[in-house]
C-alpha cells in the first residue's frame, strides 16, 4: 500500500465509515511518539468535533490506537477549555481581551529587561508541540526576546538517549531502524521500557518479531504487562543499568559471541571496554542488581548467538543520574555483535511526548540552533544568522536548561513564558518548583486548560488543541508526518504559533515573524536545518502527504529520506567509526539509608499521558485509573502491616505524599512504584530527586529513597 | 453502537482485563429463548441487538446466553449487546473494537483468513455440561510451544 518504505508495516486495507453531513480530518494523535495516524469526525456544518475513526492507510498503526487515541478527541468540545485570556486581579484569574493582556505582558517583559537584562526573561516549552512550533519557539527567544535562556521539557523525556547517541554514533535519531523492522529482529531486548502500556501501538510490531520466532528480553524491576510475555525476564534492582549491561557484555566477550570483523572496521574503544568489562562478572551483576547470574548468562546468550537484534530503551533506562551512561553501554551491545545498519538490526528509545524527536532538533533546546546544531559552532551560527536575516552577534550563547532555569526562577530568571508544559507536575521536587515560580517577576503561561501550573500564571493564553492546527511531528521512527487541523479558533482562542507572532510584532521585532501559515514557518525551518545533522530541507508538505511521512535526513528535493540508518557503516565522525564507550557502574546518585530505605521508582499507566493536564480531564480515562497508588511487593507490605488498599504515607528527604496501597507480586521486593500523572497533593515529584545528570541534565525520576508509614484503614477503594 | 463486556476493570493493576465479546452463535440461545421474537440474526451471521420496538426488558437473552452477553438496561427496560457494529462490518470494516485494538488481541478474520494465516489454534466448539455450542467468535489459544512468556496465576506472580 502507497509508497515502498510504508510495506512492512501492520496497516490494513480497510476503508473509514463515511457518514452524511460529516467530514473526516485525518491526522495524528495528539500524545505519545507513536503518532498514530487517527481521522477525526466533525460536523460539517457546525466544525463539533464528534468522534474518532480508525486511518488504516497510516502505516505505523494501520487504524488501531489505544485508550489514549481513542479518547483524544474529546479534548477538542471539553468544557474546561480556555477560551479567553485571563489576566490576575487582586489576585484572582479573570478574563480579559487580548489587547489588554498582550500589551500587559510586552510591558513586563520590557521592563524586566530594562532593569535585568535580556536574560532576564526566560522561555519555557514543551515537546508536544509541532516542529513549526518548536522551531519558532527558539527563534522567537533569540531574535524576538533576544534571550539565551530557552529550554523545554523534553530535558525531562529523551535527553539522556539524545546525549547517548551522539557520544556513541554522533546522531540523534531516537530509531536507527523503521518500526517495520523490528518484526525482522531475531531477538528483542527491551530496557526499562514498559512498552505495553506507554508504546502500546509497538506491540503489533513485537508480536509480529514474536510469531517470527523472536526471543524477548527485558529488563525492567517490575513485571510489567511487557515483562510478563517475555522468554527472559531481568528484574533488575533500579539505577543497576550500566551493570547490567556491562554484564551482559561481559559474558558474549567471554563466549566469543562478539563480531570482530565489525568492531575491528567499523568501531573504535572496544579494548578499553574489554578491559573493564572483566570484572562484570555473572556474579558480581548479579549483586549489584539483584538480577540472578544464571539469568544474564542467558540473556547474553540469546542476544549474542542472534544474528538480528534490537536493544530498544526509554525511560527507565534514561532518567538516572547515570542515564547517559546506560544508553551508550546499551547501544554498546549491539555494536560489539555488529547488530546495526541491516534490517532487524539496531537500537531505538521509545520517544515520549508526541513530538520529542522533532521538539529536539530545531533549536528551542538551550544548546542548540535549528539543524541539531551547536549554538556555540560559529559556522551554525553564522548560517542561521543568515537564515533568520541578524546579524550573527545578535544570536545569544547557551543558557539554562529546563531544570536549571526552574531554579533560577524569581533569581536569575524574573519573567517566565511557559508553553504547553506543566512543570509544577513535571519536575522533581515538584513543592520548590511551585515556589520558584511563585518569586517571579511575572509569569505568562500560554496552555489550552488551566493546568496547575498555569493556576499560578500572572496571564494565561488559551491556545487551539491539535486537531485545530496544521503542522509537522517527527515521531518515535524519525518519521515526520503531517498534522492537519480543522480551521476553527473556539472562544477567542489563539493557535500558540499566532500568539508568539503577535507578540514579537508587538516586541517590535514583527519583521522576523512574518507567517501566514504553519507550512511558511516549515519551508524556513527547512533551509535552517539545511546541511545540519537532522537535515528536513528535502521534505516537502507535498512530500509528506504523498509519502504518508518522510524519514530524516532528507537533505535535496529528490531525496526520500532515510529510513534506515548506518546502512553503508559510516557512522557520524569524521573517522566514520562508532564509539565503543566504556562506563563503570556508580549506581543511583540517592542511595538507601536507615532512614529511608526503600526505593522508590515512578513511571506511567496506560490510561494517561505525561502531567495528566489532558488524560486526567477526559472522563473515561479518569475513571479507568482516577487516582495514584503505590505498587508494593506483600513481602513488604507485611514488613509495615500494609493491607491492599490502605493509606499509606511515603517520604523522602524532599516531601510525602499520601496514596492507597496496591500489594502486588509484580514488584522487587526492595522497591516501590507509583505513577507521577497527577498534580498538587497527588504529585509523586514531591518526592524525586533533583540530582541532573551532568551531560543530558536529565533528572533522576527513577531511582530515589523513601520510607513508608501506614496511615489508616481504609475499607472500599479497590486497587488490586 | 457496538458494546463489549468487561468483566472485571483493575485500573493500575494491570490493563490485562478480560473483555467478553458477543460469540456470535451459529444458532443463539438469546435469540431462540426470546418471547417476542426481538433478536434477529442477519443472513451473514450476526446477531443484532434487540430491536427497539419489540423488546420488552425481560431478561430470558441473559440468562439463555452461555457466555451472559445480553445486557438490559432496566430503565429503559431495553436489551443491548455487541452487534458486530453492523454499520461497519456490513460495509466490510472491522468492528470498532477490532479497528483500534492497540495489540491485536480482538481481530476480525474471514474464516479462509484465519485458517490459513494464523498462527495460532482456535477454538470456537464450547461444552455446556455436554450441550455443544458453535461460535462464529473464536479464541486463540496461547501459543506455549515456540514461546515461554509467563501468565498470571491470578496473584500476579509469574508461573
Ligand atoms: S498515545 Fe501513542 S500509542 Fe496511544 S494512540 Fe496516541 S500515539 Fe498511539
Ligand atoms: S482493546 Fe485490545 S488490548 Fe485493549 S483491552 Fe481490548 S482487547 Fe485488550
Amino acid at each position: 500500500m502507497g509508497h515502498a518504505q510504508n510495506r512492512e508495516y501492520s496497516q490494513r486495507d480497510y476503508h473509514a465509515i463515511e457518514r452524511d453531513g460529516e467530514d473526516l480530518i485525518s491526522t495524528h494523535c495528539c500524545f505519545c511518539g507513536m503518532q498514530c495516524g487517527m481521522n477525526i469526525r466533525v460536523k460539517t456544518e457546525t466544525k463539533e468535533v464528534i468522534g474518532v475513526e480508525p486511518r488504516y492507510d497510516f502505516p505505523m498503526n494501520g487504524g488501531r490506537l489505544c485508550p489514549k487515541g481513542v479518547a483524544a478527541y474529546r479534548q477538542a468540545e471539553h468544557g474546561e477549555r480556555l477560551l479567553s485570556p485571563l489576566i490576575r486581579k487582586n489576585g484572582e484569574l479573570v478574563k480579559a481581551s487580548w489587547d489588554e493582556a498582550m500589551e500587559l505582558i510586552v510591558s513586563k517583559i520590557q521592563e524586566v529587561q530594562a532593569q535585568y537584562g535580556k536574560d532576564a526573561v526566560g522561555v519555557y516549552s514543551g515537546s508536544s508541540m509541532t516542529n513549526e512550533k518548536c522551531y519558532l519557539m527558539g527563534k522567537f527567544a533569540r531574535i524576538g526576546l533576544g534571550t539565551k535562556n530557552i529550554d523545554y521539557n523534553g530535558r525531562y523525556c529523551m535527553s539522556s538517549a539524545s546525549f547517548g547517541f551522539n557520544q556513541s554514533v554522533g546522531i540523534d535519531r531516537g530509531s536507527t531502524n523503521p518500526w517495520s523492522d523490528i518484526k525482522s529482529a531475531d531477538v528483542l531486548l527491551l530496557a526499562g521500557s514498559n512498552t505495553a502500556e506507554c508504546h502500546p501501538l509497538s506491540m503489533p510490531y513485537i508480536w509480529g518479531a514474536r510469531d517470527n520466532g523472536a526471543k524477548l528480553i527485558v529488563i525492567d524491576p517490575r513485571q510489567t504487562k511487557t515483562a510478563l510475555v517475555a522468554d527472559i525476564h531481568l528484574d533488575i534492582r533500579p539505577g543497576t543499568d550500566v551493570a547490567l549491561a556491562n554484564g551482559l557484555l561481559h559474558v558474549m566477550i567471554e563466549e566469543d559471541l562478539v563480531d570482530y570483523d565489525f568492531i575491528n572496521k567499523h568501531t573504535t574503544g572496544f579494548e578499553k571496554l574489554k578491559e573493564l568489562v572483566k570484572k562484570y562478572t555473572p556474579e558480581y551483576v548479579s549483586e549489584i542488581t539483584g538480577v540472578s547470574a544464571e539469568k544474564i548468562v542467558s540473556a547474553a546468550r540469546i542476544f549474542g548467538q542472534s544474528k538480528n537484534g534490537m536493544a530498544m530503551f526509554a525511560r527507565g533506562v534514561e532518567q538516572h543520574a547515570t542515564g547517559t551512561d546506560a544508553v551508550s553501554t546499551y547501544v554498546n551491545l549491539c555494536l560489539v555483535t555488529g547488530k546495526i545498519g541491516r534490517k532487524g538490526s539496531g537500537f531505538a528509545t521509545f520517544t515520549g511526548q508526541g513530538n520529542g524527536q522533532g521538539g529536539r532538533e530545531h533549536g528551542q533546546k538551550t544548546d542548540q540552533l535549528p539543524g541539531f546544531r551547536k549554538i556555540t559552532d560559529p559556522k551554525a551560527r553564522e548560517y542561521i544568522a543568515g537564515v533568520w536575516g541578524v546579524d550573527e552577534s545578535e544570536i545569544p550563547g547557551p543558557g539554562l536548561s529546563a531544570f536549571e532555569m526552574l531554579q533560577a526562577l524569581g533569581s536569575e530568571i524574573k519573567l517566565l513564558i511557559l508553553a504547553c508544559s506543566n512543570p509544577i507536575v513535571s519536575s522533581p521536587s515538584v513543592a520548590h518548583v511551585g515556589d520558584y515560580l511563585k518569586s517571579l517577576d511575572f509569569f505568562v503561561a500560554i496552555d489550552m486548560f488551566l493546568s496547575e501550573s498555569c493556576e499560578l500564571a500572572d496571564v494565561v493564553l488559551p491556545s487551539t488543541v491539535w486537531v485545530e492546527d496544521d503542522g509537522t511531528t517527527t515521531n518515535v521512527e524519525g518519521r515526520v508526518l503531517r498534522l492537519r487541523g480543522i480551521d476553527r479558533t473556539p472562544g477567542e482562542s489563539r493557535r500558540d504559533w499566532e500568539i508568539i507572532c503577535d507578540l514579537a510584532e508587538r516586541l517590535g521585532r514583527g519583521k522576523y515573524f512574518k507567517y501566514d501559515k504553519p507550512e511558511d514557518i516549515f519551508n524556513e525551518l527547512r533551509v535552517a536545518s539545511k546541511g545540519g545533522i537532522a537535515d528536513y530541507y528535502g521534505i516537502t508538505y507535498e512530500k509528506l502527504d504523498n509519502m504518508q511521512g518522510v524519514f530524516w535526513p532528507c537533505p535535496t528535493e529528490e531525496s526520500e529520506g532515510m529510513p534506515r540508518l548506518f546502512e553503508d557503516l559510516k557512522f557520524n565522525f569524521p573517522d566514520g567509526k562508532a564509539r565503543i564507550l566504556a562506563f563503570e557502574h556508580k549506581g543511583p546518585n540517592e542511595k538507601i539509608s536507615e532512614e529511608y530505605p526503600i526505593f522508590l521508582s515512578t513511571g506511567r499507566v496506560v490510561y494517561h499521558y505525561l502531567s495528566g493536564n489532558q488524560t486526567r480531564r477526559i472522563e473515561s480515562l479518569l475513571n479507568f485509573c482516577p487516582d495514584p497508588y503505590v505498587e508494593m511487593h506483600p513481602n513488604l507490605a507485611k514488613k509495615y502491616n500494609i493491607g491492599n488498599g490502605e493509606m499509606v504515607k511515603l517520604s523522602s528527604a524532599r516531601g510525602s505524599i499520601e496514596v492507597v496501597a496496591k500489594i502486588t507480586k509484580i514488584i522487587r521486593e526492595d522497591m516501590v512504584f507509583v505513577p507521577y500523572h497527577w498534580g498538587k497533593t497527588l504529585a509523586i515529584n514531591h518526592l524525586t530527586n533533583p540530582a541532573l545528570e551532568p551531560n543530558s541534565k536529565i533528572p533522576e525520576f527513577k531511582v530515589c529513597a523513601v520510607k513508608i508509614e501506614k496511615k489508616a484503614e481504609i475499607v472500599g477503594v479497590k486497587h488490586g | 453502537m457496538s458494546r463489549m463486556f468487561v468483566d472485571e476493570l483493575s485500573p493500575g493493576e494491570t490493563v490485562a482485563t478480560s473483555p467478553t465479546p458477543c460469540m456470535h452463535c451459529v444458532t443463539p440461545a438469546c435469540a431462540e429463548s426470546c418471547p417476542v421474537q426481538a433478536i434477529s440474526v442477519t443472513s451473514d451471521g450476526i446477531v443484532l441487538s434487540a430491536s427497539l420496538e419489540k423488546c420488552i426488558g425481560c431478561k430470558n437473552c441473559t440468562y439463555a446466553c452461555p457466555f451472559g452477553i445480553p445486557r438490559v438496561d432496566d430503565v429503559k427496560k431495553m436489551m443491548y449487546k455487541c452487534d458486530m457494529c453492523y454499520d461497519r462490518t456490513s460495509k466490510g470494516t472491522p468492528p470498532m473494537c477490532a479497528s483500534v485494538c492497540p495489540t491485536d488481541t480482538i481481530m476480525f478474520l474471514e474464516e479462509d483468513d484465519l485458517k490459513n494465516h494464523s498462527p495460532k489454534e482456535v477454538q470456537y466448539q464450547w461444552d455446556f455440561g455436554g450441550t455443544t455450542i458453535e461460535t462464529r467468535t473464536v479464541i486463540g489459544l496461547p501459543d506455549t510451544k515456540r514461546n515461554s512468556f509467563g501468565f498470571y496465576d491470578g496473584e500476579g506472580v509469574q508461573s
